[in-house]
């Protein structure tokens, strides 16, 4: 892809279409934004404090901000191992590998939850196993990790990929034939290119699990101080009627996923695989 | 990959059009209109916003019969809207501009609320069993044979017991439930001593500290329970029932304190005045006090408040040794006071789980 932008479309008629883009997505995203922004700081940045630093918000913030880490720094690695192996392997099965990658977005994350607590709930054998041996998964913390990485299993890979397909293959064999350790070569050959795209296809897949709701809230317990979750005591807090501490939680949230997607940004900015 | 868009403005202009239109074929709220079809029969909507757990006998039961009522007696068929979400969802999406025609909630407090928006101008409270329709108890749901032992209140503070117990601040019924075991054990009930705030909230933290999974409703905490989640989960006499009549194994043990749980039902002014339909809405409410729906309710696991089916009924439901209600424990507003306001009973107690572990 060219980091060239578009030749504009002369006249009346492009003018009228770039207005109407910028005037849809202003009011599908910018608006929403900024009425979060006005509920979330309409009491003054101290109401916001006091919000975020109530024992149970901040715990379900460092829960939430933690579990996603986690879950970017498995995904970093595995996902850079997937990309890796639809892009330099042909074998009987590659497409249902490709397809199973891109289903997690197909799927309700609601079903997602499901799913999970089906496989590793306390009644099924699996999550039997694990409970008795000290390590419960659903209704504990790693379910969540669980969830985060499940939803997000695209976000690297399809990130990493088109990359990996641009390198050539000739330059692994080639060190490779130099005498250089696999380990070399993944460091010193395969790994710099991908840098941007692994960083910036990571951070994404952080900010999608901030928000993450719909299979955490049927997966993990959602325990105060020990399973619930930022989006979780957000939605307790509107559904008891207290919407500018959910608004100010929010706020956080959002900060943070704001911050990221810039950063992610500047990094493909920087290094040229901007996509606009 | 240049975009096509470029070089045709039409196609934006169409497309455009396109989702102007269909926005406008959205716009279909579900206004019921009262329409004065030419058919014989009238056909005319009622809007019922309930909680979730009276669905199956509402559903089933008690619309049915209430069709065939109205029917003989107005020769007008009725048809029904129905939406069940937890009763203090329902209560906002109510006041947020939902138009239902009647409120059947879980809590009091849900009602008093859509009041407080001005959308209801009528003494509720003032008719027949002060606006209740239906009553039951909070029960512990045990596993088939009480394999845990559990017997009361203090049973639930045995280290390593696994609870369930929905989330106070998604759940009424989650209300209930801790009302219940707080007012045992501040009447004196339990090993707290009797009037006495500290031993109720340590009680109640002990309890916490056992619960493994807080759902978003009475319903889905039940559900989990049934997949097999959980030892002991606290719960409305109703769920475990209508899931034993389900054929589910599971029994429950009657605490020997616990809260008379009182459901309102009530007419509301603003949208049935709009909608046309306050003779059917006041009719379905009466209706639901008759023999029959009140038997139709027991049914379903509800204790009825008319008193004559009660009796009736009366060997199908556990007396309850020590049976309090709301007012014992000083109505809503004291309640939310001193439970579950922010810095009250409840999150003092959520607060020092966090800071022992």
């Amino acid at each position: 892809m060219s980091n060239t932008r578009p030749a504009v479309a002369p006249g009346f008629g492009g003018l009228l279409v770039r207005a109407g883009v910028c005037a849809y997505v202003g009011a599908l995203v910018a608006l929403p934004l900024a009425a979060l922004l006005a509920e979330g700081l309409g009491q003054g940045v101290r109401a916001l404090w006091d919000a975020v630093s109530a024992p149970v918000a901040a715990e379900a913030l460092r829960l939430t901000l933690t579990t996603a880490a986690i879950m970017a720094l498995v995904n970093a690695v595995m996902g850079t191992a997937t990309a890796w192996v639809l892009a330099r392997y042909d074998f009987p099965g590659r497409g249902l590998l490709s397809a199973l990658v891109d289903l997690p977005f197909a799927i309700p994350t609601l079903v997602t939850g499901v799913m999970l607590v089906l496989l590793f709930g306390p009644q099924s054998s699996l999550g039997g196993w694990f409970a008795a041996h000290g390590f419960p998964i659903a209704f504990a913390a790693p379910s969540i990790v669980l969830a985060l990485l499940f939803i997000t299993v695209p976000f690297v890979v399809r990130a990493v990929e088109p990359v990996l397909m641009e390198q050539d293959p000739a330059e692994e064999e080639a060190a490779r034939t130099l005498g250089a350790s696999t380990f070399t070569v993944f460091w010193r050959v395969l790994l710099p290119p991908l840098w941007p795209s692994l960083l910036s296809g990571t951070i994404r897949s952080y900010a999608r699990a901030l928000g993450e709701f719909g299979s955490i809230v049927v997966v993990s317990g959602n325990i105060p101080h020990r399973t619930l979750t930022a989006p979780i005591y957000v939605f307790g807090e509107i559904e008891s009627g207290r919407s500018e501490v959910a608004a100010a939680i929010s706020v956080v949230l959002l900060a943070v996923a704001l911050g990221l997607t810039f950063g992610a940004r500047a990094i493909e900015r920087l290094t040229g695989t901007a996509r606009a | 990959m240049k975009p096509l868009l470029h070089r045709s403005p039409i196609v934006v202009a169409a497309a455009v059009l396109a989702a102007a239109t269909l926005a406008a074929c959205g716009d279909g709220t579900p206004t019921p209109r009262t329409s004065s079809a030419p058919a014989a029969s009238v056909v005319r909507t009622l809007v019922l916003g309930a909680y979730t757990t009276p669905r199956e006998a509402y559903g089933k039961a008690i619309i049915p019969a209430f069709q065939r009522y109205w029917k003989e007696r107005t020769g007008e068929e009725v048809k029904f809207q129905e939406s069940y979400l937890g009763s203090g969802a329902q209560s906002r999406a109510i006041v947020g501009g939902f138009e239902a025609d009647i409120a059947a909630l879980s809590l009091e407090a849900d009602v008093e609320s859509i009041a407080k928006a001005g959308l209801i101008t009528h003494d509720w409270k003032a008719g027949t069993a002060n606006g209740m329709v239906t009553r039951s108890i909070v029960v512990l749901a045990v596993r088939a044979g009480n394999p845990k032992g559990i017997r009361d209140w203090d049973d639930l503070r045995t280290p390593h017991l696994n609870v369930l117990t929905p989330n106070v601040r998604t759940s009424g019924g989650a209300m209930w439930n801790v009302c219940a075991l707080y007012g045992a054990a501040l009447r004196g009930q339990t090993s707290a001593s009797k009037g006495e705030p500290s031993g109720a909230e340590q009680l109640l933290a002990d309890v916490l500290r056992n619960v493994s999974v807080m759902d978003k409703g009475a319903r889905e905490s039940i559900v989990n329970f049934e997949k097999g989640v959980g030892d002991v989960a606290i719960t409305y006499e109703n769920e475990v029932l209508v899931g034993r009549q389900a054929g589910r194994d599971y029994e429950y043990v009657v605490p020997r304190s616990t809260i008379l749980i009182e459901n309102p039902v009530a007419v509301i002014d603003t949208y049935v005045d709009k909608h046309k339909s306050r003779d059917l809405a006041e009719g379905f409410v009466a209706f639901l006090r008759t023999p029959e729906a009140q038997r139709a309710f027991a049914q379903y696991g509800y204790r009825p408040v008319e008193e004559t089916i009660a009796k009736e009924v009366e060997g199908h439901f556990p007396r309850v040794q020590d049976l309090f209600t709301v007012h014992d424990l000083g109505g809503w507003p004291e309640i939310q006071k001193t439970l579950f306001a922010p810095g009250a009973a409840y999150d003092r107690v959520t607060n020092s789980l966090g800071a022992r572990q």
